[in-house]
């Protein structure tokens, strides 16, 4: 709650920005300052994700995470990305080049709108309490767990609540308590105000240049203002965490699907290594992207997919070593108890579950109209002509939905029709995640359905 | 205003792009792009103010919150005893352990005390008993009370 622990926690996010910085360079390039400045909501989301995997394996192997193995994680991470852009022979940004940066007008009043947005959201998490209930249930003594014992203490991660959810938000709340210098539950919901900020600036910063600014502000604004998001976005948990790299993770998929930019693919497969390691849901999310982009690409498959599957494979190979950790400690509860062919012996359940799952994604006081507009949005530019961003975008949400059913049907312990409490519900918290997802693919589909086919959308 | 003013001339232009009897499927959707665009613009414009202020209320109340109602959080609405959970932590070292004796259906309890004593570890044997609710006789006469309150709970510790 003091002066100190935010201007570290400033300092600290300057640093994994940095991190991501040089991750980006390496991967992409980058043309210009100005090319620097627009992405830097990416950079830093680059940095978290990277930081939040590289934490996790260096949990997982044992070693001591310390405010030193925070910063030379990202100094590590920088030097990584500096390396491969020297191997790719990246040029750096020249100092002086004239390139064009002026806002419209729709951009600068949005931008406007967009800035006191998160200055109120800054403001009401600045002196926020810890009152939610799985943060101080478990995630938030986990985090503690590894800033006072710097690692995966076996007594509390074994006895906390859901010992198997994996541990990078946890790690990267421990990396906020050293930056902060004690573990300051009230300011660490500033570094979920670092994550929100960060996922808005990306998928602002990324898009930009591709659509026009009419069509991603007002959807980004819509998201935003979304009852749960405002509510709900600094609580320090996984939710919010995992919804940020699942859309991005989506995100560049799609981009990747129509512009054939590997960097694109590779930073993808960084997302979903985060996702996954975020929460157990990260798991059947990053399945439906890498299904979902599989049958899009079902045309250039010999191109494609060995490219998505070495992807897909990349982020798999990166969340193993969590998964041997709580397995070889003998701890449970990642799958149904019943097993996977389990719910077969209750099929009075997929019914009341679609239809929770249904009432969940479409109850307007938590996410206003976002999901219906976002099928709207889907058909507009499946009838203008495209194909490969709608039909991606329709597999995306049509299997995430089925997962979710799956989840209300196989885990009997939860009783239907669900209608528990939308604070610890676990359907609208996997809501969130599609939800997110439209601030992203929203844009990119209404600017397919606007030039009329995927032709188009080849421009850049 | 006539018809050939600018204003006028682009205002036709722009609605002319958005004309729905334009050739099939092209004026239909960009007609929906633009109805698509307008909700959109009004739903989020109405949220915007409704979330700003909403937002606002949140920061006023968090700032007249104490100090101690920013410190125990969740603890406020499980209704815990601040002043017996400050004293262990005062009277318990920090690389400490403890037992937490509660009643059988404080499993919220239980883990709140968990999370606002760490780094003070949990163990059933432990030298320092932190009866929360408890009969502290259950422990016989050899628990030395160190801080006790009128609401039975009741800090102390075992010898050895």
């Amino acid at each position: 709650m003091t002066v100190r622990a935010l201007l570290g926690l400033a300092i600290g996010n300057v640093i994994v920005l940095g991190a991501g910085g040089c991750l980006l360079w390496g991967a992409h390039g980058l043309r210009s300052w100005t090319e620097l400045a627009r992405l830097s909501g990416f950079a830093y989301m680059i940095g978290v994700a990277g930081l939040g995997v590289a934490l996790s394996l260096e949990l997982v192997v044992g070693v001591p995470v310390r405010l030193a193995t925070v910063v030379l994680t990202c100094v590590a991470l920088a030097l990584a990305g500096l390396i491969l852009g020297r191997l790719l022979g990246r040029d750096a940004p020249p100092l002086r080049r004239r390139v064009s940066f002026g806002l419209g007008l729709v951009s600068a009043s949005y931008g406007a709108l967009v800035a006191v947005y998160v200055e109120a959201v800054f403001r009401a998490g600045r002196l926020a309490p810890l009152s939610n209930y799985d943060g101080w249930a478990f995630w938030v003594p986990k985090a503690e767990a590894i800033y006072f014992f710097e690692g995966l203490d076996e007594q509390f991660f074994r006895e906390l609540a859901n010992p198997t959810y994996p541990p990078l938000v946890p790690a990267l709340e421990a990396a906020a308590f050293h930056a902060m210098g004690s573990p300051d539950v009230v300011t660490l919901h500033v570094q979920f105000w670092f994550f929100l900020t960060g996922f808005v600036a990306a998928v602002a910063g990324l898009l930009a240049p591709r659509v026009h600014a009419a069509l991603l502000w007002p959807v980004l604004l819509l998201v935003l203002v979304a009852p749960r998001v405002v509510a709900r976005s600094l609580e320090p948990q996984a939710d919010f965490m995992l919804d940020y790299f699942f859309a991005l993770a989506a995100l560049l998929v799609a981009l990747w699907l129509v512009e054939r930019r590997a960097w694109q693919l590779n930073v993808a497969s960084l997302f979903l290594a985060g996702a996954m390691l975020t929460k157990r849901d990260g798991q059947l999310l990053a399945a439906c992207v890498v299904v979902a982009a599989l049958v899009a690409s079902w045309g250039a498959r010999r191109f494609a997919w060995p490219r998505i599957a070495l992807a897909g494979g990349c982020a798999l190979a990166l969340a193993v070593p969590w998964r041997l950790w709580f397995t070889s400690r003998e701890l449970h509860g990642e799958l149904p108890a019943s097993g996977f062919l389990g719910p077969f012996d209750h099929l009075d359940r997929p019914w009341p579950a679609l239809q929770s799952v249904v009432r969940a994604l479409l109850d307007f006081e938590l996410w206003l109209l976002v999901l219906p507009l976002t099928g709207l949005a889907i058909a507009l530019a499946l009838l203008a002509g495209a194909r490969v961003l709608p039909l991606y975008a329709a597999l995306v949400y049509g299997l995430a939905v089925t997962g979710f059913v799956w989840v209300l049907w196989s885990f009997t312990q939860l009783e239907l029709p669900f209608v528990q409490d939308e604070g610890v519900n676990p359907i609208v918290r996997l809501c969130g995640s599609l939800v997110l997802l439209s601030a992203g693919l929203v844009p990119l589909l209404l600017d397919a359905a606007w030039r009329g086919g995927d032709c188009a959308e080849r421009r850049r | 205003m006539s018809r050939s003013d600018p204003v006028v001339v682009r205002v036709r232009l722009s609605l002319g792009r958005i004309d729905p009897r334009m050739e099939w499927p092209r004026g239909f959707v960009r007609f929906g792009v633009a109805a698509w665009l307008a909700v959109t613009v009004l739903l989020g414009l109405v949220y915007f103010g409704r979330a700003v202020d909403r937002l606002g209320g949140e920061a006023t109340r968090n700032a007249t919150s104490n100090f101690d109602d920013r410190a125990f959080g969740g603890g406020n609405a499980l209704g815990v005893d601040k002043e017996a959970l400050n004293e262990a932590r005062g009277w318990i070292p920090a690389r400490g352990t403890y037992r937490l004796l509660v009643g059988p259906d404080a499993a919220d309890v239980r883990n709140y005390v968990r999370y606002f004593l760490m780094p003070r570890r949990p163990d059933p044997g432990a030298a320092w008993v932190l009866c929360y609710g408890c009969d502290p006789a259950r422990l016989g006469d050899e628990l030395e009370i160190v801080w006790w309150d009128a609401a039975g709970i009741a800090l102390g510790r075992l010898p050895g």
